[in-house]
């Protein structure tokens, strides 16, 4: 399958999850990955999945405006580097931001998230 | 953590800002120069465009349709690449161009790879501006 669909694929996947089941992404990460949010970092499933769901807000809804991806190397990872918009429920502004990922294939022909780092883009 | 991790995590996060200090010192000072830090196989995706290897990377970046610049760094995030002892790099900022009234904002990722001497040179490089 062509990368870049691929990646298209994960991210909608991504955000999906994370706009309606936050509970859900813990299935995206394994014991090895690493998130850095707005500088925070935390590491492993759990600890992540505990991370985004203590997120100060209950719903929002991710909108995506690029995604550009690379492969990473020999181990068949993927470089994924996406920007968007986060609406807030009550926020009167979207805010942006950019995030990256690394992406590793799982032996099930899926992709895990090993990398996750996260920024706002401040005006 | 243990001693020997937190020497590590501290490891990558000074070579994460020493090299972003010194690529944009270098792409505002002498562009050209910056073919140093690419290599055959790295990657440049810029707004989308893609380029493969240090004469084409090279090529794009110096003919950039503007003379001078200066990049302003606000915020560098780095994480250890497992497989292969790689760093990866999340860098945002602001980009002025000469002439222009408004900065430009952008986020740009790094995967860069350790080099045999101990040097680290870039085998991913994404960029994109961030639009207000």
């Amino acid at each position: 399958m062509d990368p870049d669909a691929v990646a298209k694929a994960f991210v909608e996947h991504y955000y999906r999850t994370f706009d309606s089941n936050r509970a859900g992404l813990a299935n995206l990460y394994q014991e090895g990955s690493m998130l850095t949010f707005e500088g925070a970092k935390t590491q492993g499933a759990q600890a992540i999945a505990a991370k985004l769901a203590s997120l100060p807000f209950q719903q929002c809804l991710h909108n995506i405006s690029t995604v550009d991806c690379q492969p990473s190397g020999p181990a068949g990872g993927m470089l994924v580097f996406v920007s968007g918009s986060l609406q807030l429920a009550g926020e009167q502004h979207a805010l942006k931001f950019s995030q990256m990922f690394h992406l590793m294939p799982t032996p099930q022909g899926s992709f895990f998230v090993l990398n996750d780092i996260f920024r706002l883009n401040y005006a | 953590m243990d001693k020997v991790e937190m020497g590590i995590e501290e490891q990558h996060e000074m070579v994460a800002k020493a090299f972003v200090n010194h690529y944009y010192h270098l792409f505002d000072t002498n562009r050209a120069a910056l073919a140093t830090l690419y290599h055959h196989t790295s990657m440049l995706s810029f707004e989308g465009q893609k380029f493969l290897g240090v004469e084409d990377i090279g090529r794009k970046l110096t003919q950039l349709p503007f003379e001078q610049c200066k990049h302003f760094i606000s915020t560098i995030d780095s994480q250890l690449s497992p497989f292969g002892g790689g760093i990866l790099v999340f860098v945002s900022g602001n980009l002025q161009l000469s002439g222009e009234e408004h900065q430009l904002k952008f986020s740009q990722m790094f995967q860069l790879i350790p080099l045999p001497h101990g040097s680290f040179c870039v085998q991913n490089d994404i960029f994109r501006l961030n639009y207000g």
